[in-house]
C-alpha cells in the first residue's frame, strides 16, 4: 500500500486536508442522528425534555429502558419477528440451494425453459393488487405464511447460488455418482459444504432484509397478535397512536414514568430494537460488501 | 421429458439420451427443484395472471378469469378513467418530481463520495469513514422515519438547532412544500455509502500503473480523476443511470408512505401510495390493479429509452 500512498504525493497538503474534512462530515452526519438518539435516552428525563443534550449524555440513566422493558406487546412482537426472521433464512437456503444444484447438471432436460422461467419474474411483475389478491385466493391473509413464504425464496439469490455452484467441476459429481450416491446425497454432501462463503452471505441478506421489513406485515397482517416489531414500532413512532406513557405500570414506576417524555420512551424503544443490526452490522460488513460484488458481476 | 420407447433412427447419441437412468436421473433433479418452482408460480406468476382483473369490474371472491359470461369485461375503462381523474395530474408531477430530484440530487453523491475515498491514503480512516456511512443502510425504514418524523417536529431537534439561528420553530412534517426536501434527504442519508460500494470497487481495479504514468506527465488531482477515473468508471456509471431512470415511476414508496400524511398529500403522494390507498384501503381492485399496469408498461418504456440513449452516447448500456 506504501506505492499506492506515493502516486499522489503531487496533490497538496491542504487538499488532503479538505478531503479528510469532507469524509468526516460526511460520516458525521451519518452516524449522528442515531447517536443522537441514544444520547437523550441515556439522559436524564429533566435533560430529555429540554432536549438540550447533543454530544454528551447527563450521566447514564437507565429509567428509560426499564420502562419499555415492561411493554409486554413490544416482547410480543419481538418474538414475532425473531420466528419470522429464523423461518424465513431457513427456507431462504434451503430453496436457493435446492433450485440452484438441479440448474448445475448437464444432463437436466428443458433447462433453456426453466431459466426462461427464472428470468420472467425478474423483469415483470403482478404488483401489489393482484398479489393481495391471488394471496386472499390462498387462504394466507392473516396467516403468518403470508410473509414468509413470498420472502422465502428470491431468484436473484438462486442464481447467485448457481453461479457459485458452477464453479464446481462436474467430474466430482461423476465421480459421486459412480460410487452409487444419489443427487440429494451429492447436493448436501458435496455441494452444500463448498458453499458456505454463498450461503453467509445470503444468509445475511436475508436476516437484515426480514428484520426490517414492514410492508407486507401491514398488508397481509392485521391481527395485532401476529405482527412483528416494525409493525409496532411504526404505531409507536409514525402513527404515534401509542403512547408509551401509558403503558399499565405499577404504582412505583407509574411516579418514575410520571417524570419521563415520551420521546425519551421512543427513542430508548429505537435503540432497544435496532440494537441486534447495529451490533452485528460490523462484522457482517465483509459479507455485505462482499454480496454487492457478487450482485454486479451478474449485473 | 417424453419417453421414447421406440429406438430413434440416428442411433447411438439419441437413444441414449432417452435412456432409462436419464429419464430416472431428470425426475431426481425435478423432484429436488419442484418445492421452488412450485413457489414461484404461486407467488410470481399468479399475481401476473391477476392483471387480468384491470380490464375487468372485479369483485372480491370473483375469480380472475372465467368462460361462463359472468365476467364483465370493460376494456380500457380504468385506464380512461385515471387519465381523465382528479389527481392524475398531481400523481404524475409528484411521482417525477420526487424521483427526478433522487436522480438529479442522489445519483452524484455516491459517485462524488467513492472518488473522495479514493483521494483519502490512510487506508484504517478510510475504513472508519466507510463502515459509517454505510450504517444508515442497515436501520429499518421505520425507525428512519420515525426519527426523521421526530427530528423535524416543533419540539425537535432540527428546530433545536436552527432556533440557534433565530429561525422560528415550525411542523415541518405539516407542510406541502418541505416534504420533497425531507424526503430526498431522508433517502440520500440513507442510501448514498452503501450505493458508493460499487463504484468503490469499479475504481479500485484500475491499474495503478496508470496514475504512475499520469504523475510523470504532471497531470494534478483533479486532471487524474476527470482524465483516468472518471472514465474508468463509466461503465458502471451509464448501466447505474439506466437502472435510475427506470425506476423513475416504481420507485420505493416505502418510505413516503411513512413520512406523508393526509396534510402533505398535496405534494407526497405518488402512483405507488396512492394505488395502495385506493386499492387496498379503498377497495378499488380493478382500478387500482389497472393504474399498476399503466405504470408499468410507462416505466418499460422508459428503460428502453434511457439504454437507447446511453448505448447513443457512452456505448455502454444494459444490453
Amino acid at each position: 500500500m506504501k506505492r499506492k500512498g506515493n502516486i499522489y504525493y503531487d496533490g497538496s497538503r491542504i487538499g488532503n486536508c479538505l478531503i479528510c474534512i469532507t469524509a468526516t462530515i460526511l460520516a458525521f452526519i451519518c452516524v449522528y442522528p442515531m447517536y443522537y438518539v441514544l444520547v437523550l435516552s441515556l439522559s436524564s428525563p429533566k435533560a430529555a425534555i429540554a432536549m438540550n443534550t447533543y454530544l454528551i449524555p447527563d450521566g447514564l440513566h437507565f429509567d428509560s429502558y426499564r420502562v419499555i422493558m415492561k411493554d409486554m406487546t413490544m416482547w410480543r412482537a419481538y418474538g414475532n419477528t425473531l420466528l419470522y426472521v429464523s423461518i424465513t433464512t431457513v427456507l431462504m437456503l434451503v430453496t436457493c440451494v435446492l433450485a440452484a444444484y438441479p440448474l448445475t447438471s448437464s444432463r437436466l432436460a428443458g433447462k433453456k425453459w426453466l431459466t426462461v422461467y427464472l428470468l420472467i419474474p425478474m423483469y415483470f411483475g403482478g404488483g401489489l393488487i393482484p398479489t393481495y389478491l391471488v394471496m386472499s385466493k390462498l387462504h394466507l391473509y392473516n396467516n403468518i405464511w403470508a410473509i414468509i413464504l413470498p420472502g422465502c425464496f428470491s431468484i436473484w439469490n438462486i442464481i447467485l447460488t448457481r453461479t457459485y455452484f458452477i464453479s464446481i467441476p462436474e467430474s466430482l459429481r461423476e465421480a459421486a455418482k459412480i460410487d452409487g450416491a444419489s443427487h440429494f446425497q451429492i447436493m448436501t454432501r458435496i455441494y452444500l459444504p463448498v458453499a458456505k462463503p454463498i450461503i453467509a452471505v445470503i444468509a445475511i441478506y436475508t436476516i437484515v432484509g426480514t428484520w426490517n421489513s414492514w410492508f407486507n406485515a401491514m398488508v397481509y397482517l392485521p391481527n395485532p397478535d401476529l405482527q412483528p416489531l416494525q409493525l409496532y414500532l411504526r404505531r409507536v413512532l409514525v402513527q404515534q397512536t401509542v403512547d408509551l406513557t401509558k403503558l399499565p405500570m405499577e404504582e412505583v414506576e407509574a411516579a418514575v414514568i410520571r417524570n419521563m417524555s415520551n420521546v425519551q420512551l421512543k427513542y430508548a424503544m429505537i435503540i432497544f430494537t435496532t440494537l441486534p443490526v447495529i451490533f452485528a452490522y460490523p462484522f457482517f460488513q465483509k459479507h455485505f460488501v462482499k454480496g454487492v460484488m457478487l450482485g454486479s458481476l451478474k449485473g | 421429458m417424453t419417453v421414447k420407447s421406440k429406438p430413434l433412427p440416428v442411433a447411438g447419441v439419441k437413444r441414449r439420451k432417452y435412456s432409462r437412468e436419464y429419464v430416472q436421473e431428470n425426475l431426481e433433479l425435478y423432484a429436488i427443484m419442484i418445492p421452488v418452482l412450485i413457489l414461484i408460480f404461486l407467488f410470481c406468476y399468479l399475481p401476473l395472471y391477476g392483471l387480468l382483473i384491470s380490464f375487468q369490474n372485479y369483485q372480491p371472491g370473483d375469480p380472475f378469469l372465467a368462460f361462463d359470461g359472468s365476467i364483465e369485461w370493460v376494456g380500457l375503462k380504468h385506464f380512461t378513467k385515471f387519465i381523465s381523474g382528479k389527481y392524475f395530474f398531481r400523481l404524475i408531477k409528484n411521482t417525477f418530481v420526487l424521483s427526478f430530484l433522487n436522480i438529479a440530487v442522489g445519483f452524484w453523491i455516491p459517485i462524488i463520495f467513492a472518488l473522495l475515498l479514493n483521494e483519502i491514503h490512510n487506508l484504517r480512516f478510510k475504513k472508519l469513514i466507510q463502515t459509517a456511512s454505510y450504517l444508515p443502510y442497515f436501520i429499518s425504514s421505520v425507525v428512519v422515519a420515525g426519527m426523521v418524523l421526530s427530528f423535524i417536529e416543533p419540539n425537535g431537534l432540527v428546530n433545536h438547532l436552527l432556533g440557534i439561528f433565530g429561525v422560528p420553530p415550525k411542523a415541518y412534517a405539516m407542510e406541502p412544500k418541505y416534504f420533497a426536501f425531507i424526503y430526498t434527504f431522508t433517502n440520500i442519508w440513507k442510501s448514498f455509502g452503501w450505493n458508493s460500494i460499487l463504484y468503490i470497487s469499479a475504481i479500485s481495479s484500475i491499474d495503478p500503473s496508470l496514475y504512475e504514468s499520469s504523475r510523470l506527465d504532471g497531470a494534478n488531482r483533479f486532471q487524474n480523476i476527470w482524465y483516468m477515473t472518471l472514465p474508468s468508471i463509466l461503465p458502471t456509471i451509464s448501466i447505474m443511470l439506466v437502472m435510475a431512470v427506470g425506476s423513475v415511476l416504481a420507485f420505493n414508496t416505502d418510505l413516503i408512505l411513512l413520512l406523508y400524511n393526509p396534510a402533505t398529500y398535496k405534494t407526497a403522494d405518488v402512483i405507488g401510495t396512492y394505488i395502495y390507498r385506493d386499492g387496498l384501503e379503498s377497495g378499488n381492485f380493478s382500478f387500482a390493479s389497472a393504474v399498476g399496469v399503466f405504470t408499468a408498461t410507462i416505466n418499460f418504456i422508459l428503460v428502453f429509452a434511457a439504454n437507447w440513449i446511453s448505448n447513443r452516447l457512452t456505448n455502454y448500456g444494459l444490453w
